[in-house]
C-alpha cells in the first residue's frame, strides 16, 4: 500500500484550512476588517467600548483607552490615547496594538481612515438603540474571542429588560421630560438611547415625536406638555441636585415640580451604549413606577 | 491783538519752531509763507492752541492762551483747515451751525438766535442756496466757503486759514480770496493765512511772515519780504521778482535752470 | 427742513416707540405654544393693571414669566448694542465699527466661559457678573494700551482693541478645547448670542447700566457730530476731544458689557442698526441715538421672536437671525452706497 504519499497529499490539502491566522469580518458600519484570532493588545477609543470589553472579561489585553473612559476603575489606569475630537497617533503607534475598536457615534471617519492607513485593524461598532447594544456586545464577543462571555452578558441584559417590561406592562405611562442640557434646554428625541429607555421603562417621552435626536426646546414647550416626571441627565448626579430643583421650582404648574418628581440621573447610565444601560433602564422604571419596584 | 513771545516747539527730538516772536495787529491780513517743513502748519496749530509750545507764550489781548478754556478760545479764534474729509452726509446748514458749538456749552440744541447767526454767515459767504444740500454733494470750492461760513458762525475776532487755495480752480480762488479780503477790510476780521502760493500772499496780505527751518527769516510788507535775495536764501532757488501791473505787489517768476 | 430740532426728536421717538410697543405685543402673543391672541394681551394688561389675571397657570407663566420679560430684555439689549455701535462708529470715525471691535465682547466671553467651567450656571446671577467683570477689565486694558502720550488716539485704540481681542480669543479657544461636551454646547450658544440663556432677573441688574450709559452718551450727541469732522476741527470749535473720547469709550463699553454679559455675543445689531437709522434719519446724533436705540430694540425683539417660532418647538439662537438679516442688508448698503462715501 502506498500510505506515505497519500498521507503527504492529505497533509498538503488540509494544511491551509486547519490553521487560519485571522478573521476576515465586516464591522457594524460595513467596513471589511481583518482581525487577529485572539487579540492581545486592544485599544478602545470610546467609553462604551471600554465598558463592553472589560465586561467581556478582558483586562490586560486592553492597553489603551480614551480620556473619557471612566468605568470600571481599572480603565483609568490604562494609557490615554485621545478624545472624541483628536487622537494621539504617536501614542497609539507606540502601544503596538493588534486591534483598535471604536464607535460610529463619537469617533470620526477621518480618525478611522488614518488608523487604517497606518495599518491598524480597526473595528467600528454603531449601536443605535437597546437592541443595537446587544448586537454590539455579541459582535465584540466574537471579535475578541470571548463569545461565551458575550452571550452571557447579552442574556443577562435581555432578561433584565424583559423583567422591566413585564412589571410595567399595564401601568399608565407618566409623561416624562428628560433634560440633557441645562442652558440651552436640550431634550431627547426619536432615535436617542434615552428615548428608547424611557419607553422601555414604561414612560412617555414628551419629545418622542421630535425628528432630531437632541432637539433644543424653549421652556414654553415644556410648560405646554406639563410633564409628570422630570429627569435630568448629569455628569455630576450627586452634586447639583439642590440647584436643579431650585431652578425648576419657578414653574409650579408643572406636575413634576408640584409632586417633587425631579430626578438626577447619571448620564453614563442612560446615554452610554454599554451593558450598564440596563441599570439606567431599571433606575428609570423605579422612578416612573415606584409602587412596583419596592 | 496777538502777541507771540519767543515760542519754541518740538514734536519729538527736533525743534520745529525756535524762538518765534511776532505781533498780529487787529484788523490785519497776515500771510505765513515758507518752504515745506518750515513750521507753517505747526504755527497755526499753536495759534489756536491745538498744540502748546514747550517754551514761550502766546497772548490774546494780553491773556495767555493756556489760561483760556477751549470754548473761550473758540469764540475768538476760528480755523479753516486745508482739507476736511466728509464721513457722513451732513447738510451745509448743519455744518455751519456747528460753528455755534463754543456758545452752546452742554446744551444739546441750538437756539433761534444761533440759527440766525448761522444763516447770516451763509449769506456773507454766498452759500445760502446750499443750506439743505449734503456736504458730499457740493463742489470743492463750495465746500470751502461752507467751512468759512462755519468759522464766521463762531463770531471770531481772528480767523486762521491753512493753505485755503490748494486744489481750487482760479475762479474759485479769486472768489474765495475776494471774500476773505472783504471780511477783513469791511468787517475787521483779522486774518492769518498760511500759503504755499507766495504770489497770492503777496497780492492779498498786508504783512508777510517768512519762515525758514522753524525760525522767522523776515517780517514785513510783501515788498520787503519777497525779494530775490530772500527767496534764494530761504528756498535755495533763483527767481525773478517783478511787480504786479495793477497792484504793484511783488510777483515771483520761476527761472529755468 | 432737514435740521434736527427737539420737536423732531420727540416726534420721531414717539413714532418709533409706538412701533416698539407693537413689536412687544407681537412677541408676547407669538411663540411655539399657541396662546390665543386676545388672551395673551388680556393676561399682559391685567397683570400690569393689577388684579385678577385670566388664563390657566401655564398660559400665565408663558406670557408673564417667559415671553414678556424676554421681550423687555431683548429690547434693552437691542437698544444698548445699537446705541453703543453708533457711538463707536463716531468715536473711531469708522463706519465699520461695532460694539465688539474694541475687545469688550471677548472679555465678556472669557468671563462667561470661565464662570461656566467653574460650575456657575447661566441661570445664576453669578455668571453675568463674572462676564461683566471680564468685560470691564478688558475695557481698562484697552484704554491703557490704547493711549499715546497720555491721549486717546482712535487708531491706537483700535489697534489695542483688536490685539487684546485676539489674545482673548486664544484664551477662549483654549477653554473650548478643555471643556466637556455639556459645557461646550452652552459655550457655543453663548458665543452665538441667545436669550433663552438669560435669567429674567438680570433685567434689573442690566437695566440701570444700559439706561444710564445711553443717557450719558446722548448728552454728548452734539459733540459726537463735531468729532466726525476730525480732531482739528473739533478742537478749534472748542470741544474737549480727549474728555469726549474718554466718556464715550467708557460708557459705550459699559453698555456693551452689560448687554453681552446676559445673553452672549449677538452680532450685527450694533453694526447695521446705526447704519440703517442713518439712512432714514440722517447722521445727526441727537436724532440718531434715540432712533437707533428704538429701532434696535424693535429689531432684536422681532429677531428673537422669529428665532422662537421659525422651527418651533426647536429654538434657534437669536444670533443666527440677526446674521441672516445683517449680511444681506450690509450687501445692500454696499451696493447703493447711500450712507457714506467711505463704503
Amino acid at each position: 500500500m502506498r500510505i506515505f504519499p497519500t498521507l503527504v497529499l492529505l497533509l498538503l490539502i488540509a494544511w491551509p484550512v486547519s490553521a487560519p491566522a485571522a478573521h476576515h469580518l465586516v464591522d457594524e458600519v460595513g467596513r471589511p476588517v481583518t482581525v487577529p484570532l485572539s487579540p492581545k493588545r486592544i485599544i478602545a477609543l470610546a467609553p462604551n467600548v471600554t465598558e463592553i470589553l472589560f465586561g467581556l472579561g478582558l483586562d490586560q489585553e486592553i492597553v489603551g483607552v480614551s480620556i473619557h473612559c471612566n468605568f470600571p476603575e481599572k480603565a483609568k489606569t490604562r494609557t490615554r490615547v485621545g478624545s472624541y475630537i483628536s487622537l494621539d497617533f504617536e501614542k497609539i503607534v507606540s502601544l503596538k496594538p493588534d486591534l483598535i475598536i471604536g464607535t460610529g457615534a463619537g469617533n470620526t471617519k477621518d480618525m478611522v481612515d488614518r488608523l487604517e492607513k497606518l495599518g491598524f485593524s480597526t473595528y467600528i461598532i454603531f449601536p443605535k438603540n437597546f437592541d443595537g447594544i446587544l448586537t454590539s456586545v455579541r459582535h465584540l464577543g466574537q471579535v475578541v474571542a470571548r463569545e461565551k462571555e458575550g452571550l452571557v452578558t447579552v442574556r443577562s441584559m435581555e432578561s433584565r429588560r424583559q423583567r422591566v417590561i413585564n412589571l410595567t406592562r399595564n401601568l399608565t405611562r407618566p409623561r416624562v421630560f428628560m433634560q440633557i442640557g441645562e442652558a440651552p434646554i436640550v431634550t431627547v428625541g426619536r432615535g436617542s438611547f434615552a428615548d428608547d429607555l424611557i419607553s422601555l421603562a414604561g414612560g412617555e417621552n414628551v419629545a418622542a415625536r421630535e425628528e432630531r435626536m437632541y432637539p433644543r426646546w424653549g421652556m414654553e414647550e415644556v410648560l405646554n406638555r406639563l410633564p409628570e416626571v422630570i429627569l435630568v441627565s448629569s455628569m455630576n448626579p450627586k452634586g447639583n441636585y439642590e440647584k436643579v430643583v431650585q431652578e425648576w421650582s419657578r414653574w409650579k404648574m408643572i406636575p413634576a415640580v408640584q409632586h417633587g418628581r425631579i430626578h438626577l440621573m447619571d448620564s453614563d447610565l442612560i446615554d452610554r451604549p454599554s451593558p450598564r444601560i440596563v441599570e439606567g433602564l431599571e433606575e428609570m422604571a423605579r422612578l416612573f413606577h415606584p409602587e412596583r419596584f419596592k | 491783538m496777538i502777541d507771540v513771545r519767543s515760542i519754541s516747539f518740538r514734536y519729538h527730538q527736533n525743534w520745529v519752531l525756535q524762538d518765534v516772536s511776532f505781533r498780529i495787529q487787529k484788523g490785519s491780513f497776515i500771510g505765513l509763507i515758507g518752504p515745506n517743513g518750515s513750521g507753517k502748519t505747526t504755527l497755526l496749530k499753536i495759534l489756536y492752541h491745538h498744540l502748546s509750545p514747550q517754551q514761550g507764550d502766546i497772548l490774546f489781548d494780553q491773556i495767555p492762551l493756556k489760561k483760556m478754556s477751549r470754548p473761550e478760545i473758540a469764540k475768538r479764534i476760528a480755523m479753516v483747515a486745508q482739507e476736511t474729509h466728509i464721513l457722513f452726509p451732513f447738510t451745509a446748514l448743519e455744518v455751519v451751525l456747528m460753528g455755534r458749538s463754543p456758545y452752546l456749552g452742554h446744551r444739546l440744541f441750538e437756539s433761534s438766535k444761533d440759527l440766525e447767526i448761522a444763516r447770516k454767515a451763509m449769506e456773507w459767504t454766498e452759500t445760502s442756496s446750499l443750506s439743505e444740500r449734503a456736504m458730499d454733494e457740493v463742489s470743492g470750492g463750495e465746500r470751502k466757503r461752507v467751512f468759512i461760513a462755519r468759522a464766521l458762525a463762531q463770531e471770531p475776532e481772528l480767523i486762521l486759514l491753512d493753505e485755503p487755495t490748494t486744489n481750487l480752480d482760479i475762479h474759485h480762488q479769486r472768489d474765495f480770496l475776494d471774500l476773505i479780503l472783504t471780511l477783513n477790510k469791511e468787517r475787521g476780521l483779522t486774518t492769518v493765512m498760511a500759503s504755499h502760493d507766495m504770489n497770492i500772499a503777496s497780492e492779498f496780505c498786508d504783512q508777510l511772515i517768512l519762515l525758514c527751518n522753524g525760525k522767522i527769516d523776515r517780517v514785513g510788507h510783501p515788498g520787503e519780504v519777497i525779494t530775490r535775495e530772500n527767496i534764494e536764501r530761504v528756498y535755495g532757488c533763483d527767481v525773478w521778482v517783478d511787480r504786479h501791473p495793477v497792484s504793484g505787489a511783488p510777483i515771483i517768476h520761476l527761472l529755468k535752470k | 427742513m432737514k435740521l434736527v430740532t427737539p420737536k423732531k426728536v420727540i416726534l420721531i421717538s414717539a413714532l418709533l416707540t409706538l412701533l416698539l410697543l407693537g413689536v412687544i405685543l407681537l412677541a408676547v402673543t407669538l411663540g411655539s405654544v399657541r396662546v390665543p391672541f386676545r388672551l395673551s394681551i388680556q393676561i399682559l394688561i391685567q397683570s400690569i393693571m393689577g388684579g385678577n389675571v385670566s388664563g390657566s397657570d401655564t398660559e400665565q407663566a408663558i406670557i408673564l414669566s417667559l415671553r414678556f420679560p424676554r421681550a423687555i430684555l431683548a429690547g434693552l439689549v437691542g437698544a444698548g448694542l445699537s446705541i453703543s455701535g453708533a457711538v463707536f462708529q463716531a468715536l473711531l470715525r469708522n463706519p465699520l465699527a461695532d460694539p465688539y471691535i474694541l475687545g469688550v465682547s471677548s472679555g465678556a466671553a472669557v468671563g462667561a466661559i470661565a464662570a461656566l467651567l467653574l460650575g456657575l450656571s447661566t441661570a445664576s446671577l453669578g455668571l453675568p457678573l463674572v462676564s461683566f467683570l471680564g468685560a470691564l477689565i478688558t475695557v481698562l486694558l484697552v484704554l491703557t494700551f490704547g493711549r499715546q502720550d497720555g491721549k486717546i488716539h482712535p487708531n491706537t485704540l483700535l489697534l489695542a482693541g483688536v490685539i487684546i481681542g485676539s489674545f482673548l480669543s486664544a484664551i477662549i479657544m483654549f477653554f473650548i478645547s478643555i471643556s466637556q461636551r455639556e459645557e461646550l454646547r452652552t459655550i457655543i450658544f453663548w458665543l452665538m448670542g441667545d436669550f433663552s440663556l438669560a435669567n429674567p432677573q438680570t433685567l434689573l441688574t442690566v437695566f440701570p447700566y444700559v439706561l444710564g450709559g445711553c443717557v450719558v452718551v446722548y448728552l454728548q450727541a452734539r459733540y459726537l457730530n463735531v468729532i466726525l469732522f476730525g480732531e482739528e476741527n473739533a478742537l478749534q470749535l472748542g470741544v474737549n476731544v480727549e474728555r469726549l473720547r474718554l466718556i464715550c469709550y467708557l460708557f459705550a463699553s459699559l453698555i456693551t458689557a452689560a448687554s453681552v454679559s446676559v445673553c452672549g455675543l449677538i452680532g450685527f445689531v450694533g453694526l447695521i442698526v446705526p447704519h440703517g437709522s442713518r439712512l432714514i434719519f440722517g447722521p445727526d446724533h441727537r436724532l440718531l441715538i434715540p432712533a437707533s436705540g428704538l429701532i434696535g430694540a424693535s429689531f432684536l425683539i422681532a429677531s428673537d421672536t422669529l428665532a422662537r417660532i421659525l422651527l418651533a418647538p426647536v429654538e434657534l439662537p437669536v444670533g443666527v437671525i440677526t446674521a441672516a438679516f445683517g449680511g444681506p442688508f450690509f450687501i445692500y448698503l454696499l451696493r447703493t452706497r447711500k450712507t457714506m462715501k467711505v463704503l
